[in-house]
């Protein structure tokens, strides 16, 4: 993937990779507020912090002076860290008010992102809302009754939609409405769902039929997949005439046989020049051996097995057995 | 900004050599090789003298056995597709969970048209289970198709004894080795060790000829259909006109790999060993991907813990290094590298992981230049993930905990 990146996320990322002054990487000590977003296994995370100047008596009035980023992600998911920080910043922003950034702004802030990254800006936004429904708790305002509906606790109830993203009905549902997604594609470049296995498009309950209920989407005429039918698979002349001189001999007896005579004649001989002999399986006639020990790597090995334990067990077991070395 | 160039398993520089000898395929003797009259016999003897060389490269008489194709993903196309189509009777398929997409996609296909496909896993050091192998095969099984060396960590599967154990099984099974990472790099004599391959694949563009030129060598007798059909040429096996300065360049190409077999096992494998030893004893927290297995002498990919691979790139290029990652961000889809994934690398590794591959172009004042700068590049994105601690430097006290917070599934 070559980088479409423009100018301003790049310049962000690589102040931030080098600490210029004015860059927003590290973490608050006791912030007023902290909030995380995203996982390792899904390629970034982000913890975000940030430090208001507190108003004496009413915490509403709190004012966000210092904003800090730790991101595991890609060149954009820091670009945007950063700039969601520096956008919180410039505000002089109460954390409502802050609130009111949106994963869009993070994306006008950065002068625009390709569309496979737009999550990026997404998970900036999520993890700002998660830090202020910190800072409510710790301040003892109630977002509810302020009609300030945040969901930081969805993501871990309702039903999972997308496995490979762990992401739950009720967050897909709001996201697709809040960022006006009309297509899987536009799921999947938003928040990723969707993005991996793809399992999810088209399954009852799956992102298809999220979008059909929330857009009112007309139900799609219901296909009926002609399945080819292919002739059977031919049996094998030579080996079913093979099986059948094998006489009344099952094959669970048939490797019985076989393996006691590895046992009890052809280890024996081996050990003797300190090797041995592993049977990895048995098909039919056909005995998969590896010889180990010393006997392993030894120019004479393929001769050894050929020899010594194809004739035993010939002689033995069954005249049509083959030993194949592995 | 002098380049490094550390990327030569997505392709290689062309080698001067090749572009004097492609030249006149471009102007005077620019003649269709099939036309009759005497300039383009001339074409047409070059082109003979083309397949002869590629066969000698791999130890064989017989030139027939070579077909020109466009690229290594269309011989991988024909080789899988072709036989499936030549032998409609078996519908088992096996292969492996870390082929190239070109083999693995093709698999996927035919899965959905039908047939059984099984998938073989490997260990956590990217090798393959011989055991596991045989218990796969079946008395309808139609094709067996194996990577020979990976394109990302270089690990390299035991091809001689997987296409010997195939044949000696059932001589009616084909094996088929994308062998598009290994050409060029070791010698592959398929006369000998490799007598048992049947199809084979790789492309030009891997070995320092240009894009555009891959080969798929078919041993006679093998059922394969063609893919593309309405041509005598290639004997009816590819139909198109001859791609002539291309294949004319892959040949020059294999001469001069052939002429650099031993640089590549000793000086290439010892700047690789070289810029392997200098990370891992400079950077804490990273793993070598495949270190116990056999790899390709060039290739590199290390995984550095807690970080994204695409920052490291991002900031090699700054400086004129280019390498790759199989980061999902760099990946064009939100997954990381398939591979990593089947040798259950970690999910704290698996984003963080860098391919350096090498060529006989590179110098010792390559890797120089990449051993000072990457522990840095480290540094600068550890500095700021939320999995790291800043005082320690190392990962955070309770990292495995907040994994573990945050499942996968």
């Amino acid at each position: 993937m070559a980088w479409e990146y423009s100018e301003k996320t790049k310049q962000l990322f690589m102040d931030a990779v080098h600490g210029k002054p004015g860059t927003h990487m590290g973490e608050i000590d006791d912030p007023d507020g902290v909030g995380e977003h995203g996982s390792i296994a899904c390629g970034d995370a982000m913890r975000f912090t940030f430090r208001v100047r507190r108003h004496a008596t009413n915490p509403l009035e709190d004012v966000i002076t210092d904003a800090r980023y730790l991101t595991f992600g890609c060149t954009s998911a820091i670009a945007a860290s950063e700039a969601l920080c520096t956008l919180i910043e410039q505000g002089s922003y109460t954390p409502i008010q802050a609130l009111k950034i949106s994963n869009h702004d993070i994306v006008d802030f950065l002068g625009g992102l390709p569309q496979q990254k737009i999550h990026c800006s997404v998970m900036g936004a999520e993890a700002l809302e998660a830090a202020v429904f910190n800072w409510a708790q710790k301040r003892g305002v109630d977002l509810a009754q302020l009609g300030v509906d945040l969901h930081a606790d969805e993501k871990d109830e309702g039903r999972i939609v997308c496995k490979c993203f762990t992401l739950t009905e009720p967050y897909i549902r709001r996201k697709i409405k809040e960022l006006n997604l009309r297509t899987i594609p536009e799921i999947t470049n938003a928040i990723k769902a969707g993005g991996a296995c793809m399992a999810c498009h088209h399954v009852p309950g799956g992102l298809q039929d999220l979008l059909d209920e929330t857009w009112g989407g007309g139900k799609r005429e219901l296909k009926i997949l002609t399945q080819i039918t292919l002739p059977d698979t031919a049996p094998v002349q030579a080996r079913q005439s093979a099986q059948s001189e094998a006489g009344a001999m099952s094959p669970y007896q048939f490797a019985k046989k076989v393996d006691k005579v590895v046992e009890e004649y052809v280890r024996p001989m081996l050990r003797r020049d300190g090797g041995d002999l592993e049977v990895v399986d048995v098909k039919e006639m056909l005995v998969y051996c590896r010889l180990i020990g010393r006997c392993q790597g030894c120019s004479g090995a393929g001769q050894t097995l050929r020899m010594l334990v194809e004739q035993t067990l010939k002689e033995m077991v069954d005249e049509h057995v083959r030993v194949i070395e592995v | 900004m002098k380049i490094v160039y550390a990327d030569n398993n997505a392709t290689t520089a062309v080698a001067p050599e090749v572009v004097e000898a492609m030249g006149p395929f471009f102007t005077e003797k620019f003649y269709n090789p099939s036309s009759m009259y005497e300039p383009a016999q001339k074409v047409q003897e070059a082109l003979v003298r083309a397949r002869e060389t590629v066969a000698r490269h791999f130890g064989l008489a017989d030139a027939g056995a070579i077909v020109f194709t466009g690229c290594a993903s269309e011989s991988n196309n024909a080789a899988i597709l072709g036989s499936a189509k030549a032998n409609p009777r078996r519908r088992h398929v096996i292969t492996t969970t870390v082929e190239h997409p070109a083999v693995l996609e093709v698999c996927k296909d035919l899965e959905r048209n039908g047939c059984e496909v099984t998938w073989l896993e490997v260990d956590g050091d990217g090798r393959l289970d011989v055991g596991q192998f045989v218990r796969a095969l079946r008395p309808d099984t139609l094709l067996v198709s194996i990577m020979h060396a990976n394109n990302e960590t270089g690990i390299i599967f035991p091809i001689e004894q997987l296409a010997r154990v195939t044949k000696e099984t059932d001589p009616a099974i084909v094996f088929h080795c994308d062998a598009t990472q290994s050409v060029g790099k070791m010698r592959i004599d398929l006369a000998q060790e490799y007598r048992h391959v049947d199809l084979l694949s790789f492309s030009g563009h891997k070995l320092h000829a240009p894009k555009g030129i891959g080969v798929l060598f078919i041993r006679p007798g093998t059922p394969c259909r063609p893919l593309l059909i309405g041509g005598h040429q290639e004997a009816g096996r590819r139909a198109g006109t001859e791609n002539m300065p291309y294949i004319v360049g892959l040949a020059r190409a294999l001469e001069l790999a052939e002429s650099h077999f031993a640089d590549e096992e000793t000086r290439v494998r010892g700047l690789r060993d070289r810029l392997e030893q200098t990370l891992v004893a400079t950077i804490p927290h990273v793993q070598v991907n495949g270190r116990a297995a056999p790899r390709l002498p060039n290739t590199l990919n290390i995984s550095c813990h807690f970080i994204e691979g695409e920052g490291m790139l991002y900031q090699l290029s700054d400086v004129g290094i280019c390498a790759s990652s199989g980061s999902a961000c760099t990946s064009g889809s939100l997954e990381p590298s398939h591979v990593l994934r089947a040798m259950k690398v970690p999910f704290t590794a698996v984003h963080g992981s860098v391919r350096f591959s090498l060529s006989r172009y590179n110098t010792d004042a390559d890797i120089d230049h990449i051993t000072t700068v990457f522990p840095q590049v480290v540094a600068n994105l550890r500095r700021m993930s939320p999995y790291w601690d800043q005082q320690r430097d190392a990962p955070r006290a309770d990292a495995e905990e907040l994994i573990r917070a945050n499942p996968r599934s």
